[in-house]
């Protein structure tokens, strides 16, 4: 009685350790909870996008940690919470939500005081469809092209929308190095911008912008969902939700809807979404080669981005009268990285002119890269899906 | 009085035409829209029926875009006895989803199912789906003679009224077969570089903020004439010796932030939660308790 009492112990304390994340541990779950580390230690200590690298890191450790299929637990399991909660990232309906909130926090002034600074924003999209050229001649579907050269957009919602809708096996890689690539701003865009700059244009001083009334912002805010939309409807869910938070913040009569909006709403997604991203990089589907060729080719595109956004402005330059000429160091605010790439043309803006502020300029390329990715990203979907 | 009678027949004409737009529409979504789509005459290594038989087969596609049950119409292949073969309508299979397929087996075996009818296909014959009044013909496909084996003769597509001898057969499925290519492929068969969906796309999109900026700097004018409007001279070399830059009156509102900083002063007071040697106070009374309204 006594020995098989044991015997069944032995047995059962035999399968609860074959259902530990130590007898299920592969070097791919290593790896992965090595890349979650870094992106924990790259927000703490050096303060790159804090509020997207933590709960992605987090994420990252959460979805590799190594169990024994079937007891509903992964993020890829039916009934799961994580999957659950990853709904929100599958089906897209986490993207529209923090666009809503990012409309309810932006001030469109700098770029409604400016309209010509629209253009940049055009411009920098051609990184979303250099980076799909790309893709297609390195062999990958065109759906998953178009997926990936989103990331050039520099816009995590839509990497997340578009991927969600033409690439879902890609979307863990894809959002991933989009964040990845936002947080890295600061480091990719600055050799850039000073490369295809000459001194003299770094000091270039651009007029400040004019004082905007609350009636033309109420304008921007229905006339640019409805222009928008109209010409890309495909572009809804997101243009649509941007459009929508910021006549919350603008009307100035639903500010309690606006403060939801860009307060509890956008933390509670953001949350979400960081966290179920991170998580949906369980290496035994996050570590292919092609997860390797969507981060070169995501490098790619914010280089080609940032190069052909600060070659426009360069080139609108040679039709404007001097005292209307556009600092190029603002082309690069053209990614919709908002707004840490309009932050790095204030920066490098200082470095050469103490009192030369680009930041306020350098926002009305930013909300149109902002506008102009969403646009890029309807026309993608209208294509290839 | 006059103008009140001509009011109620012009409002008992458009009621009447809406009665016969609505009813066209309505009968546009329903059964007939639904067509031969391809059939099979002689199955020897075909489509296995759940009885695991072979058998000829027609298949009939509901080419509209909302749901349309077959249940209650007539399959024949005698158009004197258009009532041969009577569809039952309390199957739920019998509902066709939009651009849907259903497969009717022609083996004679009526017992085995409503999808079992009772003739076989023949060739030269024309078969017939009639209404459910017994009717209307829906549709009519007379069967070539020389069928082949295994040979299906179909549509080219759904909305196609071309028929062709199919080596392929699809039953319950579209007889097209590019069009299962996504959207995507088709794309790139046209365009396999990407360079074709560069120059479109970087147009529409150049093309919607153009508009944009068209627009805004429409707006934009009118706001600043609008502004500009003072007609005194008084007031306007009042304006212009009161018109300041944006640093500088940033410079002025950090000035005042600064002075009134300067100007607050620290007030003694400890907020603690450490219990204080006077124990009654209003903030621990129970008069003063949330449920109570302020006095204002």
């Amino acid at each position: 009685m006594d020995t098989s009492f044991f015997d069944f112990i032995i047995e059962h304390l035999g399968q609860f350790l074959s259902f530990t994340a130590f007898a299920n541990l592969t070097v791919g779950h290593i790896i992965m909870i090595c890349v979650g580390l870094l992106f924990i230690y790259l927000a703490i200590a050096k303060e790159f996008e804090p509020m997207l690298l933590i709960p992605i890191g987090f994420g990252i450790l959460v979805g590799n940690i190594a169990f024994s299929p079937g007891f509903k637990i992964g993020i890829y399991e039916t009934g799961s919470v994580l999957n659950y909660l990853y709904f929100g990232v599958a089906q897209g309906v986490y993207p529209p939500l923090i666009f809503l909130g990012i409309g309810a926090m932006t001030d469109f002034s700098a770029l409604i005081s400016n309209p010509k600074l629209i253009l940049i924003g055009a411009a920098a999209q051609f990184g979303i469809f250099g980076a799909y050229c790309i893709a297609l001649a390195l062999g990958f579907s065109p759906t998953e092209a178009g997926a990936i050269g989103i990331i050039g957009g520099a816009d995590g919602p839509t990497a997340i929308f578009i991927s969600s809708k033409l690439a879902p096996d890609l979307m863990g890689a894809i959002a991933i190095s989009a964040y990845s690539y936002m947080a890295l701003v600061p480091v990719i865009q600055p050799p850039i911008m000073r490369l295809l700059t000459s001194k003299r244009e770094r000091v270039i001083r651009m007029k400040p912008p004019r004082a905007v009334s609350k009636n033309e912002k109420l304008i921007f805010a229905i006339s640019g969902m409805l222009l928008t939309t109209f010409i890309v409807p495909s572009g809804l869910p997101l243009l649509g939700m941007l459009f929508f938070g910021n006549l919350l913040k603008e009307s100035g009569v639903t500010r309690r809807l606006a403060d939801t909006a860009k307060g509890p709403l956008i933390d509670i997604v953001t949350i979400l979404l960081g966290l179920t991203v991170g998580a949906s990089t369980q290496a035994t589907t996050f570590l292919t080669w092609k997860s390797i060729g969507i981060f070169f080719l995501g490098a790619l595109s914010f280089v080609i981005a940032t190069t052909v956004g600060v070659l426009f402005v360069k080139f609108i330059n040679l039709f404007l009268k001097e005292g209307n000429k556009i600092n190029p160091l603002i082309g690069n605010a053209g990614v919709s990285a908002v707004p840490d790439s309009a932050r790095v043309s204030q920066v490098i803006g200082l470095e050469y002119d103490k009192t030369n502020y680009l930041l306020m300029h350098a926002m009305g390329p930013n909300v149109a890269g902002v506008i102009g990715s969403a646009i890029a990203a309807g026309i993608l979907l209208s294509f290839l899906m | 009085m006059i103008m009140q009678r001509k009011f109620k027949h012009l409002f008992a004409g458009v009621i009447v035409l809406l009665l016969v737009v609505a009813g066209k529409s309505l009968l546009a979504q329903g059964a007939s829209d639904l067509k031969f789509n391809e059939i099979l005459v002689h199955n020897e290594s075909n489509f296995i029926d759940e009885y695991g038989q072979r058998s000829g087969w027609i298949e009939i596609v509901n080419s509209s875009y909302s749901k349309v049950n077959i249940g209650g119409c007539f399959l024949t292949d005698d158009k004197n006895n258009p009532k041969k073969y009577w569809i039952a309508t309390n199957s739920p299979e019998t509902l066709i989803q939009p651009r849907g397929f259903v497969l009717f087996f022609a083996d004679n075996q009526p017992s085995r199912g409503v999808f079992h009818m009772n003739f076989e296909l023949t060739e030269g014959k024309t078969i017939y789906l009639f209404d459910a009044n017994g009717k209307s013909v829906l549709d009519e496909l007379q069967i070539p003679t020389g069928q082949k084996p295994n040979v299906s003769y179909a549509r080219i597509s759904i909305d196609s009224n071309e028929w062709a001898l199919h080596e392929q057969t699809t039953p319950r499925s579209d007889n097209d077969h590019s069009r299962h290519a996504t959207a995507g492929e088709k794309f790139v068969q046209h365009d396999p570089a990407g360079v074709g969906m560069v120059v479109v796309a970087m147009s529409v999109v150049f093309l919607a903020l153009a508009i944009l900026f068209l627009v805004y700097l429409a707006i934009g004018k009118l706001f600043t004439k609008k502004k500009k409007t003072v007609p005194s001279s008084e007031a306007k070399e009042e304006d212009e010796g009161m018109q300041l830059s944006g640093e500088i009156n940033a410079a002025i509102t950090m000035a005042l932030h600064l002075h009134l900083e300067e100007q607050h002063d620290y007030e003694d007071t400890v907020l603690t939660i450490k219990k204080v040697a006077r124990s009654y106070s209003p903030w621990s009374s129970k008069i003063y308790t949330l449920r109570k309204n302020p006095r204002i």
